[in-house]
């Protein structure tokens, strides 16, 4: 390895090990990205969080595990519908298979929020390259947790963190 | 290089410094196996986020990678910047426009196919108009020869603009592209080509219909420095359709498309300028398989000369989600034989597929039921399907000839001559010829490669109530390549110029003859390929999950591959005692390992976030598609493959 190979490799292991020790309890705020939904209208990340909050997560039509997640996720965002909660599956296809998404989701009579990112722009932006990635939003665009990939089972932990998430809302509203 | 690190260093502080948001991946890829088939993937993305700025680096550090070449670089960067009713883009560009007919820009690091612009977007939004250009550069990178290293280069400098209304259900687009390319040939010196795109792309979204129509007409030349001649001019375009019905829970989708940028006889892509130009990534019209099995028979698409149609029905059943998938494709004209190596073009007249055999047609189709059953505790997949296609055709004719018939005799001239008198004739003699035709009659001579697969996957997970799950998977298939011959002809003879006859004594006797291309480990042809792929896995969530994996084949249609180690995975799951008591010579596998592949994986959630997982074992090569881009994959014998992905 030549000295400029090792400049170049030396921070990014710096700042590797600078983004593990982050205080993940702070969080990031999502960016306000604006998303084409899949019946035509637009609306930014922002504008979805201002009633409650919000679960991201990417799939695509030929993924096993998304569509195997993708029945809970329904089932919570109507669950927790009272409480200002969404879900936003933001859909990954390409024009190999765009055609099918709608046929698929309304086949499957889901109620979520369906978003479409056909270049993948907004899941380079969030990191949700690897599918499923789930992001929990609070209700003030703070990223509360992250999840990679679906093990059956894991739907129950899903449900853990959105319900923590809301009570967390709710207790700071009795409070304040 | 040094203008790359200042940028790094800087956003690095800045983020470093918490004066922006920002999210972080990381991907790192490890492999090593007993063939010296090595790679080390490192991938870092960072994305920061400052009021309307957007700023995106990708560091990769590879050395080998996958596939590709070594890289210690940032190899991605773009800066964006929306404002309002602008948005600027410097960096690496990837756009889709309409279907991408036009442009589908990807950076596909499976297939290694990335066609993004380095370069700058402008964007321009007044209501429902929209301007965009795009300006830039892009180097691609291509293997035609070579598994891993990219051996074919074409480098464009490309500008495209896009003129978009979007009035609530409706949306029109007008686009167009220019592209100066530096080509890589598959033979000769490289060339210099100008590619002019046009098109237009128009949607429109209704409670129960919606339809999407896309066209692109594209001229492509070669720049010789002495004008523009017309002999290197090639023309093409290409259409695609697509309508959707929806009803209750059902919904019907409809596909047509038909692409004409370069015809030519044969079953492989001529790589010649005229050809779809990288941008152009269009739909394919064939199902998105995720079974591996099913994945192996994809059709490799032809972009330059392909038309077809595919309708998928998905609906929902007693809670299940249904599928239900067909598609129909081959070339946009029918070939005929004029010699051995001659062709001539028949247009198909009408706007379908064609099913005649010179036209390479393609036909496949899919049925699905999958679901939760059983209080949501029993998830079940359970598939079909099979395909069919043409995948050679080295002669095709069908059509009449006739036998010419040449008879002679010789014609004397016996006049005296008046030196010599009656005593001496003087004979002279000519041979004559007389042409004839037999009545035409039928010749037929059809030669092409045929390949047929039958597949069913099957997937079943149970989830206990404590977390765990046990998952089982099965996928069974049948796959033939035949070479059929049929006809009353064998072959074109030069010599003769005309078609040499089976029986010279009956035309009307017919041969129809079908030989497999399979062949077993021992070297004798079979007839039909078995495969199986069988998976067992455990898994605890949120943690981790297991999976063990054999995959086991009866044929195959080029040299049987070698299993060169005994490992000790193999032997556990063959239950071979003698492995571990040190009576088997492990460079020497035993016969019973032959034709399988027997892989385990584990992977382990860290966090929520972060996931490793550690391969051991050995995998099939074979075609792997992703986007319509396929590769061959080398297999991979008796080693490791560990990943670690993180995001935050």
């Amino acid at each position: 390895m030549n000295i400029s190979k090792k400049i170049i490799t030396l921070p990014i292991i710096s700042f590797s090990f600078l983004l593990l020790a982050k205080d993940v309890d702070k969080g990031n705020t999502i960016p306000n990205l604006k998303i084409r939904m899949l019946d035509g209208s637009s609306a930014t990340i922002h504008e979805l969080v201002e009633d409650g909050p919000l679960m991201i997560d990417f799939w695509a039509t030929w993924c096993v595990p998304c569509k195997k997640v993708m029945k809970f996720l329904d089932q919570y965002h109507q669950e927790f519908e009272d409480e200002g909660f969404k879900v936003l599956m933001i859909n990954t296809d390409t024009p190999r298979s765009i055609g099918k998404v709608k046929s698929y989701v309304r086949s499957q009579d889901y109620k979520f929020i369906v978003g479409m990112d056909p270049n993948k722009m907004i899941s380079k932006k969030l990191n949700g390259m690897v599918m499923p990635t789930l992001i929990l939003v609070d209700k003030g665009g703070e990223i509360k947790w992250r999840h990679q990939g679906y093990i059956p089972g894991e739907e129950v932990e899903i449900k853990n963190q959105i319900e923590m998430l809301i009570n967390i809302i709710k207790g700071n509203t009795v409070e304040g | 290089m040094k203008v790359k690190v200042v940028i790094f260093f800087i956003c690095t502080t800045l983020v470093a410094a918490n004066e922006l948001d920002y999210n972080a991946a990381i991907n790192t890829n490890y492999g090593n196996n007993y063939d010296f088939y090595n790679f080390s993937e490192n991938i870092f993305d960072l994305n920061f986020f400052y009021n309307d700025l957007h700023g995106w680096i990708q560091y990769e550090y590879s050395n080998p990678p996958d596939i590709g070449f070594p890289t210690n670089d940032i190899r991605k960067f773009r800066m964006e910047y929306a404002s309002g009713d602008f948005n600027l883009k410097l960096g690496d560009i990837y756009e889709i426009w309409g279907r991408g007919m036009m442009l589908n820009q990807f950076d596909d690091q499976i297939t290694n196919f990335d066609n993004g612009t380095r370069g700058m977007l402008v964007e321009y939004m007044n209501g429902p108009l929209m301007l965009t250009h795009i300006n830039g550069n892009s180097n691609m990178y291509s293997n035609q020869y070579s598994d891993r290293v990219p051996d074919f280069n074409n480098i464009h400098n490309m500008n495209a603009n896009r003129l978009q209304y979007d009035w609530n259900s409706l949306l029109l687009g007008l686009t167009q592209l220019r592209s100066n390319e530096d080509h890589q040939l598959t033979l000769g010196p490289n060339v210099s080509v100008n590619h002019n795109l046009k098109g237009f792309y128009t949607s429109w979204s209704g409670a129960n219909a919606d339809f999407f129509s896309e066209y692109v007409d594209k001229v492509s030349t070669v720049y010789t420095g002495t004008g523009t001649p017309n002999d290197t001019l090639k023309k093409g375009f290409g259409v695609y359709h697509n309508i959707n019905l929806y009803l209750g829970n059902w919904g019907l989708s409809s596909e047509y498309k038909r692409y004409a940028f370069d015809a030519a006889h044969g079953d492989i892509t001529v790589n010649e300028y005229g050809n779809q130009i990288e941008y152009q990534q269009m739909p394919t019209l064939g199902k998105e398989q995720n079974a591996t099995l099913l994945g192996r028979v994809t059709h490799n698409y032809n972009f330059n000369d392909e038309r077809g149609v595919q309708f998928e029905l998905n609906g929902s059943l007693l809670g299940l989600a249904v599928t239900a998938q067909y598609s129909h494709l081959s070339r946009d004209e029918e070939w005929r034989s004029v010699t051995n190596f001659d062709w001539e073009e028949k247009p198909i007249s009408n706007y379908l597929p064609s099913s005649n055999e010179s036209a390479l047609p393609y036909w496949e189709n899919y049925q699905e039921i999958s679901g939760y059953i059983l209080d949501d505790k029993l998830y079940f997949k359970l598939g079909r399907g099979n395909n069919k296609e043409i995948t050679k055709a080295p002669k095709y004719f069908e059509g009449q000839q006739m036998d010419k018939f040449i008879d002679s005799f010789w014609s004397y001239d016996t006049t005296d001559t008046v030196l010599f008198g009656t005593e001496y004739q003087i004979i002279d003699s000519m041979e004559v010829f007389d042409t004839s035709y037999s009545d035409p009659y039928d010749v037929m001579s059809k030669w092409w490669q045929e390949t047929k697969s039958f597949t069913i996957p099957v997937e079943l997970n149970y989830i206990f109530e404590n977390g765990y799950t046990i998952g089982v998977g099965f996928q069974y298939q049948e796959k033939s390549i035949m070479d059929r011959k049929m006809g009353n002809s064998e072959g074109y003879s030069a010599a003769d110029s005309s078609w040499e006859m089976y029986n010279p004594d009956d035309y009307t006797e017919y041969f129809n003859t079908t030989t497999t291309k399979l062949f077993s480990r021992e070297g004798d042809p079979v007839d039909t390929q078995f495969n199986r792929l069988l998976y067992i896995s455990i898994s605890k969530a949120p943690r981790w999950s297991f999976t063990i994996t054999q995959d086991w084949t009866s044929a195959f249609d080029a040299g049987a591959p070698v299993d060169p180690y005994y490992n000790p995975l193999e032997a556990l799951v063959y239950g071979d005692l003698k492995y571990f008591t040190g009576e088997r010579d492990k460079i020497a596998p035993p016969s019973w390992t032959e034709n399988r592949w027997v892989s385990a994986e584990f992977a382990y959630n860290i966090t929520s976030s972060q996931r490793v997982s550690i391969f051991y074992g050995s995998i099939q090569g074979g075609l792997f598609c992703s986007n319509g881009v396929c590769r061959l994959i080398p297999p991979f014998n008796d080693g490791l493959k560990i990943t670690y992905s993180a995001s935050f």
